[in-house]
């Protein structure tokens, strides 16, 4: 392969503009998403073929501005500058045109070879929206290509224009700012000339006004009197405007994209409220809004778990016989003991995966691509704001109903750590899939259904008054939620099945490793025989504290794994499905909430280890645990006054 | 119902110059200024939030929940806090 036929373009832009949609139309199975180097933020690269090209393609995070104020926005514009692809694709929301413009002029201040996309045109349309492409082109001096990226109209002709833009050599036009500042960057500039640095000396010039840290660490290194001259006339600039120089360009930049904005749109103004709207203002309606969340969201669980039951124990049957083949060919030894015990982890990861996972991950996602995910994050976010995080935090919450691991991982969303770990400690404490097995198996089906459902109340009770506490308990501003919201537009199918298909993948990835590691480590003990020594062990909290059989304590250590386990070994072990004949109902919730609350599963230790270190992650545990067993102990002397 | 009506109020008396959690669903105004740190002031002038913008209140959440708002021609949710230090000429 030439170099000449290599070419590699970016994607950079606002969230909700339609970017993955774009990159998964151009790269389709080819993609890899992986991590940034040392962050938590995905990266995701792809490749396409084309007329005897090859193209690396490059989704940057979603980001508004391209400052230092976040990890996301430090790695896409370092990307831009020293990584110098042929072409960056500026994806835009053609019916938010004018908050996409603030990003834009940002990009081109980088001075790297633009192609706009005005992504979701016919929505635009339909809103009364018009903009005048041409005059765009002129005034930014870059290719400018209409798309409707959920059909892929107007997607080959990118690549067209960025093979056509990097045979051609390009020459940049800077968009002016008002008087004063543009004297103030021109001066600077032209000393910056002389000094050697990787940046374009009008680009250095406005973030040494805009007091950007990195930018006049960079310079004061280099040319300390060049520095001290911008001090000088960020004074300036701050006496003329009264306030920060940083703010006078921001206000400036935004000035300018609504200037450029209103050059180039025209707006027929709409006769009525279209559907969208209309679906908007019900579904965020102060009462309306939380009954159509409710009855959403219990549809979607209601779904999930009757399918997940139907297809999981479907599985069973098929692990059933493939288990009994086993035996039966490999024979029982010590060995085969082992090796069945990591087969069953990963069957156990397949059963949790494809009933549960599967079907939840693709409802979330139809929810997400259609824009209902930002209508809960804004409902919710006055409830949410009581456990010190903001509203998209819920996103996670929901997610972690589902299972805990990708719950965790999507902790992501959150802007600052100090939430995401409390988020992510949040979400531990949620009934997960599994757990709502031992509640509804157990509690549901021997005590009574309402036991089961005050369980579940009891839960979120809890994790709201847990997130009062770590709300306090760690330090630091809580963020304010600050959240476009996207129109409602249609689902767009080949999107959801890739992004389901990249986060079962990931939840395979992060939790496979360990969930056989630890099951085979289990099953050693087991077969050394020591588990009659551990429940001994254990039994002063088993049976003199939580008054449960002593056997439980193996069955908590095996709930380690996968909290369902607990129910399918407590049959194995009393020899017995009917609980009732072997529990009393007290013991049945007793252990219920044992279950419910101590140590996550070791699949989500092992995020909450990955993405919080594993000091973290062990203290978690350990307070989990402790509280859960102080907790059930309380709980069963309240139920002996009850029962 | 009532603690409407004294907001209403509350406007009507103070001056035309109220924080963006105190005007009614429906309405439009200008920001004046946003009473915030530097790094808030820029956040928001990224998303073309900044004094001189025309924007119109959609709605909020229950219990004074956040303050979803349309502005450029597009929709944003503002938390309750910050939409509090957001200060607006009412047109």
């Amino acid at each position: 392969m030439t170099d000449e036929k290599k070419i590699s373009i970016v994607l950079a832009g606002q969230g909700n503009t339609g970017k993955s949609t774009i990159f998964n139309y151009l790269t389709g199975l080819h993609q890899h998403i992986g991590n940034w180097a040392g962050k938590t933020i995905e990266k995701c690269e792809g490749t396409l073929f084309y007329n005897e090209y090859t193209i690396d393609v490059l989704d940057l995070p979603g980001i508004y501005s391209l400052t230092t104020s976040s990890d996301e926005e430090i790695i896409s514009r370092e990307y831009i500058i020293h990584e110098k692809p042929h072409c960056v694709l500026n994806i835009i929301d053609s019916t938010n045109l004018e908050r996409n413009l603030i990003f834009t002029i940002q990009l081109l201040e980088l001075e790297s070879p633009v192609i706009m996309v005005l992504n979701m045109i016919d929505l635009a349309k339909k809103k009364g929206i018009m903009i005048d492409v041409q005059k765009f082109q002129s005034i930014i001096h870059a290719p400018v290509i209409a798309t409707i990226a959920s059909r892929g109209f107007g997607l080959t002709k990118i690549i067209d224009r960025t093979i056509e833009l990097k045979e051609t050599k390009k020459d940049y036009k800077t968009l002016k700012y008002g008087k004063e500042i543009e004297n103030c960057i021109d001066q600077l500039s032209i000393t910056l000339q002389s000094v050697n640095l990787p940046y374009p000396p009008r680009w250095i010039a406005i973030k040494l006004l805009e007091k950007d840290k990195e930018i006049v660490k960079i310079v004061k290194e280099k040319n300390p009197e060049i520095a001290e001259k911008a001090i000088h006339l960020c004074a300036f600039l701050e006496e003329i405007h009264g306030h920060d120089s940083s703010i006078v360009i921001a206000d400036e930049r935004s000035h300018l994209a609504s200037q450029i904005a209103r050059e180039i749109v025209k707006i027929i103004p709409e006769r009525k409220p279209s559907l969208n709207d209309r679906l908007d203002a019900v579904t965020t309606d102060k009462f309306l809004g939380f009954f159509i969340m409710v009855g959403i969201l219990g549809a979607m669980f209601f779904t999930v778990f009757w399918f997940g039951n139907w297809f999981s124990s479907r599985l069973d049957i098929i692990f059933q016989s493939f288990h009994n083949w086993w035996n039966t060919n490999v024979g029982k030894t010590i060995l085969s003991a082992l090796g069945w015990s990591a087969i069953e982890s990963i069957l156990a990861l397949v059963q949790i995966a494809l009933p549960y996972i599967l079907p939840f991950y693709i409802i979330l996602y139809i929810l997400e691509d259609w824009g209902y995910m930002a209508r809960i994050s804004f409902l919710m976010d006055h409830l949410m704001h009581k456990m010190g995080i903001h509203g998209k935090g819920c996103v996670s919450f929901i997610i972690g109903f589902g299972c805990n691991v990708p719950g965790c991982l999507s902790c992501r969303i959150m802007e600052s750590k100090r939430e995401r770990l409390i988020t992510a400690v949040l979400v531990t404490i949620i009934p997960c899939s599994a757990v709502s097995v031992i509640i509804f198996g157990l509690v549901g089906k021997y005590v009574g259904v309402w036991w089961a459902v005050g369980l579940y109340l009891f839960a979120i009770t809890l994790v709201f008054i847990v997130g009062k506490i770590s709300s306090k308990l760690f330090l630091g501003e809580p963020v304010e939620l600050i959240m476009p919201m996207p129109g409602y537009k249609t689902p767009h199918l080949k999107t959801i099945i890739l992004q389901t298909w990249e986060a079962l993948k990931e939840f395979v990835y992060i939790a496979a490793p360990i969930v056989i590691l630890s099951g085979v480590v289990i099953q050693a003990i087991n077969l050394m025989g020591w588990m009659p020594a551990i429940s001994s062990f254990l039994s002063p909290v088993t049976v003199n504290w939580l008054g449960l059989p002593a056997i439980t304590g193996i069955l908590l250590i095996f709930g380690i794994l996968r909290k369902e386990l607990i129910l399918v070994m407590l049959a194995a072990y009393l020899g017995t499905s009917n609980f009732s004949e072997v529990l009393t109902p007290q013991q049945m919730i007793t252990l219920a909430v044992v279950s419910m609350f101590y140590v996550p599963c070791v699949a989500t230790i092992s995020v909450l280890w990955k993405e919080y270190g594993w000091k973290k992650a062990l203290l978690i545990c350990f307070i989990e645990t402790l509280g859960a067993i102080v907790l059930a102990g309380i709980i069963k002397r309240l139920l002996d006054l009850v029962f | 119902m009532f603690t409407h009506r004294h907001k209403k109020n509350k406007i009507n008396i103070k001056s035309d110059k109220t924080s963006l959690i105190d005007i009614q669903d429906g309405q439009t105004g200008i920001i004046v200024s946003i009473l915030g740190g530097k790094t808030l002031t820029k956040r928001l002038a990224d998303l073309g939030l900044k004094s001189g913008t025309d924007i119109k209140v959609i709605g909020r959440a229950m219990f004074s929940g956040p303050v979803q708002i349309e502005v450029c021609g597009s929709r944003l949710a503002l938390g309750k806090r910050l939409a509090s230090k957001i200060i607006v000429k009412l047109k």
